[in-house]
């Protein structure tokens, strides 16, 4: 179970994240959704720590990734993959490497780091690499280079970097905010698709609520760094909606901003 | 995403899984043969003309342990370093190579900024102009500072103005290489943001491209200045003025101590230079909105 107890981050003098705590039990699919500048991404990478914490702690099954170092922050950052909304696929190099890549802190023995730093990979990993590729479709694309594929496929080979690692958490930050409509859902079901089979638990940065409606177990309204909703997407109505994407901040006393009229529900697109 | 496998995580492929995807994409696993060959002939003529190279030049371990202890020979005698009696030479020397620096570095960017405008695909559209442009820079590229200095000495007679001169003949073509590639690797939607408001050609220069640019001819510029004090010191020895002749004398007397004292004061200069221009480009430079160019 992934736990966040009291987390916090602060830039200077604004508090992105705001003492978020939060329970997810293992498997579930979270879709964590707020306006830009919520604190979603924020509150992702401190879960792998990219980002460390201002205050609070992030516990799995009861360890403290928080003050995890080193080799075991390493591990730690393995066992949660990451995806990014600009796939951060090294981009001169292959596609079946940039799969192998993920491999890098699994492999063992003595001369694991060397023939890893090398690119001297088994025969094994890139047979495990391609048939990962094969399930995405993009096996013949297996000895291109990643720039040369597009938006949709190169973040595609993400999640099959992603899963070369062999996570227990899959963290993906905002995934699909630049593809079009067809990857986006076909990059939505890869996600789904393991959180359902392989019982991994997704956290998923959104700002699109429809899809968080349909993929998600659970979503979680992010505003101004503090949780303003956490239920099943059945819970989620219009009003509950307006708290989070809405125009006047739940706490501010008055209107602030010009007015405007809310947005229809499952139509708010904010950006 | 159709045809999914059910099953663990990433099944770890059978033996016979791995030898079908062998099969099916050889080159996942190990380059073509031919390729294999070529890298490792291709190796070893290197390494056998490193070899030939080295032996060529007299790489002996012996000669190279002979020039070490005539190296620490001379490191000793820098032990301490001492001014020696003319500390007021040695300044004026200094002084002499960082303005010799200052004002060849700057006449080569003033003279290096149009150039390098004009041997840009972007804005000079004129191909032959800008191809036979482009070849003079290369011409005066393979020109090195120090044969400037000399040709100079010959020419305006002994001094800092010949240093100067030299300074700013040798970088100018460099530098106009420099931006006109900073002006071509410019993004054209900015140019065309300018266009659109019905910016005239020069507007567009001055507010689409020269703001995208300022940052690399500033940052280059103060890192050739840099450079260039450094490099003044090698040109005071063929007489171009400067601290180099001050370091050119005493090494033919033998004055290691004094001469490590002048090099003590060059990493010195060279340090605070350094400093000042990090601080001077993130002010001008900075992040975005500090920068107005």
């Amino acid at each position: 179970m992934l736990e966040l107890q009291g987390l916090t981050r602060r830039f200077g003098t604004v508090t992105a994240v705001d003492a978020v705590s939060l329970a997810v039990p293992d498997g579930q699919m979270v879709g964590i959704v707020g306006r830009s500048g919520a604190g979603k991404s924020t509150l992702l990478r401190m879960v792998n720590r990219l980002t460390e914490p201002s205050a609070g702690r992030v516990l799995w099954d009861g360890r403290d990734i928080t003050a995890l170092r080193g080799r075991a922050l390493r591990d730690w950052r393995a066992d949660c993959a990451m995806i990014f909304q600009q796939f951060n696929l090294v981009q001169r190099l292959d596609v079946l490497t940039n799969v192998l890549i993920g491999r890098l802190n699994r492999r063992r023995g003595p001369l694991a780091g060397l023939t890893g730093l090398l690119g001297l990979f088994t025969a094994e990993e890139r047979a495990r690499a391609l048939g990962l590729l094969d399930r995405f479709g993009l096996a013949e694309a297996a000895l291109q280079r990643a720039e040369t594929l597009s938006g949709g496929q190169q973040q595609r080979v993400a999640i099959c970097r992603a899963l070369m690692q062999e996570p227990k958490v899959i963290l993906a930050d905002e995934p699909i905010a630049s593809l079009d409509p067809a990857n986006a859902e076909a990059v939505m079901q890869a996600l789904r698709q393991a959180n359902r089979e392989q019982g991994l638990t997704v956290l998923c940065n959104l700002h699109q609520i429809e899809v968080a409606r349909a993929h998600c177990d659970r979503i979680l309204g992010l505003r101004q760094g503090r949780v303003v909703f956490d239920g099943p997407p059945a819970a989620l109505d219009a009003e509950r909606e307006e708290a989070i994407f809405g125009d006047t901040a739940p706490a501010a006393p008055g209107p602030s901003g010009p007015a405007r009229a809310p947005a229809p529900p499952g139509a708010a697109l904010v950006r | 995403m159709s045809g999914a496998r059910r099953g663990g995580a990433v099944p770890r492929p059978s033996p016979s899984e791995v030898a079908a995807w062998r099969a099916r994409m050889p080159r996942a696993f190990a380059p073509a043969p031919a390729r294999r060959a070529l890298r490792w002939a291709l190796g070893g003529a290197f390494l056998a003309w490193l070899a030939w190279a080295l032996w060529q030049f007299g790489f002996t371990p012996q000669r190279l342990w002979n020039g070490l202890s005539g190296l620490t020979t001379i490191l000793r005698l820098m032990v301490p370093p001492s001014p020696g009696e003319q500390w007021a030479e040695i300044l004026r020397g200094l002084g002499e190579s960082l303005a010799m620096a200052f004002l060849g570095t700057l006449l080569a960017a003033v003279i290096a900024l149009p150039l390098g405008a004009l041997g840009a695909r972007n804005v000079l559209t004129v191909g032959l102009l800008r191809f036979s442009l482009r070849r003079v820079f290369d011409g005066m590229r393979g020109i090195d500072q120090l044969v400037w200095a000399l040709a100079y000495v010959r020419a305006v007679g002994l001094g800092p103005l010949a240093g100067v001169l030299a300074i700013a003949s040798a970088d100018v073509a460099v530098l106009a290489k420099i931006y006109a590639e900073a002006i071509e690797n410019a993004d054209r939607r900015q140019v065309e943001g300018i266009a659109a408001v019905g910016g005239g050609r020069l507007a567009q220069l001055r507010f689409g491209l020269l703001p995208q640019v300022a940052p690399v001819i500033l940052a280059q510029a103060l890192y050739f200045f840099e450079s260039n004090v450094r490099s003044a010191a090698i040109l005071g020895v063929v007489g171009a003025g400067g601290i180099g002749l001050q370091i050119a004398e005493r090494i033919r007397v033998r004055y290691w101590d004094e001469v490590a004292f002048i090099i003590l004061l060059l990493i010195l200069t060279v340090a605070a230079i350094d400093a000042l221009s990090a601080r001077l480009r993130r002010r001008l430079i900075g992040g975005p909105g500090a920068a107005r160019a």
